[in-house]
């Protein structure tokens, strides 16, 4: 985490920066889809302060429960300590199921002078009453509800938004998430994965104690759309001037006040603040639910196991694209809108994929995208556990049996469950100074002439047992120090981020805005999304 | 974890730089073996190898420098640079070396390095510049078992000189095939015009399927090397395709201020048709090469074995088409579909021209008000984008440096198909750019094939493509049924990406001519 360099910016840069070192090393937050269930909703609009990494305070709109959500709703329900505040950004999540009659009740807790409020449901049916009529749908206006309903006909991640006054109240915050799980899931999915390999991510998940937070067993009734983890991003921007504009109005006193939004100029458009789940950078990896973000309660902070199928909700939330790139392999796009993505032909759960292999995800505004990615380190020619042997002998017992695509997944305990097994034994470091194989392509470079990152694990190699055979038990950096210690967590990170560079910042700060570390952790660290 | 200013003086800290370094603190060393245990031993000649690949080696420099904009502005960069193929970079090739180009003794006394090689300072001339080694190589007097060796020890001397301010726009560019072992050398020779700054570099390979952390050059998640040492990269090279790399040390201001270049992956296809090929051979060395991709004798071949399709592609439903002896391709199609004559990198990419003078100066910058003003391909704006050769750039020290060695020139012989390998590494917006004349066929995306996995054809012919900064696509422009001597124009339909700063015309936007025939490593047009 390399920073500015400028004098005026030094001292403030400082402070965001020991902000966000604590933040990092004061917990491992995980991440998954949180959201709340059931088939009937009652959201109210209303407004609140959300916070930024820079410690400024923004007042917006946001949609929220009318009334604290049953505990029973929150979803998944491995996640302790779900809440739905009467204001939240992004929304709630909705989480229904394909087929079901959703609906979704809109109470106008906003202020007067905002005016009446709504919700689309862009790629559903909707029949909409109560309220009054609007541009795009019925609309509540303060102490007149209306209710939207319709059937959740596609499954897979949409987005709701306003359809009021659009301009303004999505760049409030008045936008959010409906996932729909499928009908049907492919029975082969309860299982694990389909034909490569049945079952066994979810035996090796169970024998590490790890919990599932999944919300379904497959994103669609699709047989290649099984997943074992899930995580849900929403990209949107914020324009503090237009912010601060509505505030004025809501907040002026006086005979000559404007009675209404209307005077609220949403162009020029300068965001300062660019978002993943209404947080940005570093909070953005901080837990679900925190109490530092009472309004803010999603985090975006994806973790996974070499092999795990990960299946990314992506939406553009705000008015620009943000091209989304992922670090570490490509995204198999299954759908757009919650449209699969399928070859022509007979339309069935084994038709093939036609979803394009993307490292940058395009966000879209009012667009969703899902996509499944998964690191396996096939091809890297060298063994990332350090396995192979040194002054002739072997550095560890570990094995590595090829399944029928050359990974070893037939002992879901081994730590180097998943490895491919084509790269097994081959050294990476010609001389290594630790015990991992000798004999590879290269040296590395003197520690002394590095800059070590704080989300590097001490060494090329993924796991802590690698690590500490690697560079012994007191790796560069001190274990214990780092985001993502040598002796406990031991990951390989990656950063994903928006690749218009300039929005990884919070209001000219570099780093924050839209970026989060995702880590591919060794099978032996325990993933907790929960936390 | 910040960078503050230690000095005071900036002339005391570039004495610092420039002085101290070198002489003690200097940790240059490039890395490139003979053999490795996937390659014991280097062919020369890559059809002897069946099994495919080579060693390949590139050294580049981490620094600053300047380069000349469309009206004549000189702008700084924050820049890498060549520090090996010099000679091939300066005819505007990829600067990549198998190792018997690269391992070359400095001393040997037949080559010339000098401060702001290649250019000749006299007269411009950097056609008689022949060097295409690792600069700075030199026996090694502590090698064993014989002192003397070539070993990757250099004489940083030599690295200082030709490495201080030779940052390109857009930075050197990389070609490899599949089955290659690339070893990359990244040089922190600093940046003199900023001694306030004591910045790392990084390479991240943008793209690549199955990233190792370790070299994937974020320094948040690896190391970084520090100004004065070397740091080799090592990968094997990912399936084909047309990739990118970039500095992410704080991308919003590296990228901004120029760390950006292409590099792309040959399929193996192209070792398949080098004496020519039937529809059928190409059908079977692609399902072979799937085959062994999931190292199971009994995979089919056809389909992917997973659903990234790793080191695969699904295989053609429709026929195929026979080519003939030589013919390259952009990917392992397996039906011919995306053969080419001639290639071309395109590098899209903007500058903000007070960024980069805050850059410059020592100056807060601001990010929210980022806005570019140049618009480049290959670094260039129209109508540098037409000029051939090297653009060169005077330095402060008065010294003339090779700053932008891609013309964008697109030369397409008559009936024939030149592929383009766009890339856009843009750190504000979206760019456009759209063809006059011959369509486009996309057939790659994000250095994919477009094909569903059921083998279906998913490319289309479009008349313009849209990228943000951190994508890639390449497109096939078919000059079948055109003239020798048509002209046809590549430009922004982005109007306002049509200018250089103050001048309304220019920017993004280069030619592209229909030629009796185009010789396809210096593609030079014959009408």
């Amino acid at each position: 985490m390399r920073a500015m360099k400028t004098n005026t910016l030094v001292r403030q840069l400082r402070r965001v920066a020991t902000i966000a070192a604590v933040s990092l090393l004061a917990n491992a937050a995980q991440a998954a889809a949180p959201g709340i269930t059931g088939t009937s909703f009652a959201l109210d609009a209303a407004a609140a302060y959300i916070t930024q990494p820079d410690g400024s305070t923004v007042y917006s709109w946001g949609y929220g429960c009318t009334t604290p959500a049953a505990a029973g709703t929150f979803r998944p329900t491995t996640i302790a300590g779900g809440n739905c505040p009467t204001m939240q950004l992004p929304g709630p999540t909705l989480i229904v199921t394909q087929g079901q009659t959703v609906t979704v009740t809109l109470t106008n807790n906003l202020p007067t002078r905002a005016g009446a409020t709504s919700i689309l449901f862009p790629g559903f049916t909707v029949t909409a009453a109560g309220g009054s009529p609007g541009l795009l749908t019925r609309e509540a206006a303060a102490g007149s509800p209306v209710t939207y309903s319709f059937v959740a006909s596609n499954a897979g991640t949409h987005s709701y938004y306003s359809g009021t006054q659009s301009d303004l109240q999505i760049e409030m915050g008045l936008y959010g998430a409906i996932i729909v799980l499928p009908s049907s899931p492919p029975g082969v999915c309860t299982a694990g994965l389909p034909t490569t390999n049945p079952g066994g991510n979810a035996l090796a998940r169970t024998n590490s104690g790890e919990v599932n937070f999944r919300l379904a067993d497959a994103a669609f009734n699709h047989n290649d759309s099984c997943y074992d983890r899930e995580y849900l991003f929403q990209f949107s921007e914020i324009d503090p001037r237009i912010h601060r504009a509505a505030e004025e109005i809501v907040n002026c006193t006086g005979t000559r006040c404007p009675g209404n939004m209307d005077t609220v100029a949403t162009e020029p458009y300068l965001p300062a603040y660019y978002m993943i789940n209404g947080r940005s950078m570093p909070d953005d990896m901080d837990p679900n639910y925190s109490m530092q973000y009472p309004h803010q309660p999603y985090n975006g902070n994806p973790h996974m196991h070499p092999g795990e199928l990960t299946l990314l909700r992506i939406i553009g939330q705000g008015r620009w694209q943000h091209p989304f790139h992922e670090h570490g392999n490509h995204v198999r796009v299954l759908a757009r809108d919650g449209n699969l993505l399928l070859a022509p032909g007979t339309v069935g759960a084994t038709t093939p994929l036609a979803g394009p292999l993307m490292f940058t995800t395009t966000t879209t505004p009012g667009q969703t995208i899902d996509g499944i990615f998964q690191w396996t380190g096939k091809g890297l020619n060298w063994d990332v556990f350090g396995h192979g042997s040194k002054d002739g002998a072997p550095v560890t017992g570990d094995v590595c049996v090829p399944d029928a695509n050359g990974y070893y997944t037939s002992a879901p305990t081994a730590q180097n469950y998943y490895e491919w097994c084509g790269d097994h034994n081959k050294a990476l470091e010609n001389k290594p100074f630790g015990s991992v194989g000798s004999g590879g392509p290269v040296t590395l470079p003197d520690p002394n002439i590095v800059a070590n990152g704080p989300w590097y694990s001490g060494s090329p190699y993924l796991g802590g047992e690698a690590t500490t055979r690697a560079v012994g038990s007191t790796p560069i950096p001190p274990s214990g120090t780092v985001a993502n210690s040598p002796t406990d967590e031991a990951g390989f990170a990656y950063m994903w981020h928006s690749h218009n560079e300039r929005e990884i910042t919070t209001n000219n700060i570099f780093p924050g805005g839209m970026l989060m570390m995702m880590l591919v952790d060794p099978r032996a660290y325990v993933i907790d999304e929960s936390k | 974890m910040l960078s503050t200013r230690f000095f005071g003086s900036g002339i005391a800290a570039a004495c610092l730089v420039l002085c101290a370094l070198p002489v003690a603190a200097q940790s240059f060393k490039v890395q490139c073996p003979t053999a490795t245990p996937s390659h014991p031993s280097d062919p020369a000649d890559a059809a002897a190898n069946p099994a495919g690949g080579r060693i390949k080696c590139q050294q580049i420099s981490g620094g600053d420098g300047f380069a000349t904009m469309g009206d004549g502005t000189q702008t700084y960069l924050f820049g890498f640079g060549p520090l090996s193929g010099l000679k091939k970079m300066a005819s505007g090739l990829p600067g990549t070396d198998v190792q018997s180009e690269f391992n070359v003794d400095n001393t040997s006394g037949v080559d010339p390095i000098f401060i702001g090689a290649p250019v000749d300072q006299s007269n411009l001339d950097v056609s008689a510049y022949s060097f295409n080694g690792a600069i700075g190589l030199v026996p090694d007097p502590q090698s064993e078992p014989t002192p003397g060796a070539l070993t990757g020890h250099v004489d940083p001397r030599l690295i200082m000189d030709v490495g201080v301010m030779n940052a390109n726009q857009p930075a050197p560019l990389m070609a490899i095939d599949e089955d290659d072992e690339f070893f990359l050398t990244l040089t922190n020779v600093g940046q003199v015009m900023r001694p306030d700054l004591f910045e790392q570099h990084t390479v991240h390979f943008h793209g690549y399927p199955n990233a190792s952390a370790f070299y994937d050059g974020v320094p948040d998640a690896s190391i970084a090397i520090n100004i004065g040492g070397s740091f080799t990269y090592y990968y094997l090279a990912p399936d084909a395709g047309t990739y990118f790399w970039h500095c992410h040390i704080s991308p919003p201001e590296h990228l901004q201020m120029g760390m950006v270049g292409q590099i792309y992956v040959r399929p193996r296809q192209n070792r398949v048709a080098t004496a020519g090929a039937t529809a059928a051979q190409l059908l079977q060395s692609l399902e072979v090469s799937n085959s062994d991709a999931v190292r199971n004798p009994g995979a089919n071949g056809v389909t992917c074995s997973d659903i990234l399709c790793t080191g695969q592609t699904p295989a053609p439903t429709a026929a195929g088409v026979a080519v003939a002896a030589g013919t390259k391709f952009a990917y392992n199609d397996g039906d011919g579909s995306t053969r080419y004559d001639v290639e071309y990198p395109i590098q899209i990419h903007g500058f903000d021209p007070n960024f980069h003078f805050v850059g410059m100066t020592f100056n807060p910058e601001s990010f929210t008000d980022m806005k570019d003003k140049y618009f480049l391909l290959n670094g260039r704006s129209y109508p540098d984008t037409v000029a051939p050769g090297t653009m060169v750039t005077q330095s402060t020290d008065g010294t003339l440096h090779a700053s932008q060695p891609l013309p964008s020139v697109i030369n397409i012989p008559v009936n024939g198909r030149a592929l383009l390998r766009i890339s856009d590494l843009d750190v504000t917006e979206y760019q456009t750019l759209a063809s006059l004349g011959i369509p486009m066929r996309v057939v790659g995306l994000n250095a994919r094939l477009l094909r569903d996995m059921a083998g279906n054809d998913m490319t289309y012919l479009t008349n313009s493509i849209t990228l943000a900064g951190g994508e890639s696509l390449d497109v096939i422009l078919d000059a079948t049924g055109y003239t020798a001597g048509q002209k046809f124009y590549l430009y922004t339909p982005n109007l306002d990406h049509l200018s250089n700063d103050a001048e309304n015309f220019g920017g993004l936007m280069t030619e592209v001519n229909v030629c009796t025939a185009v010789d396809p490593s210096t593609k030079a047009c014959s009408l």
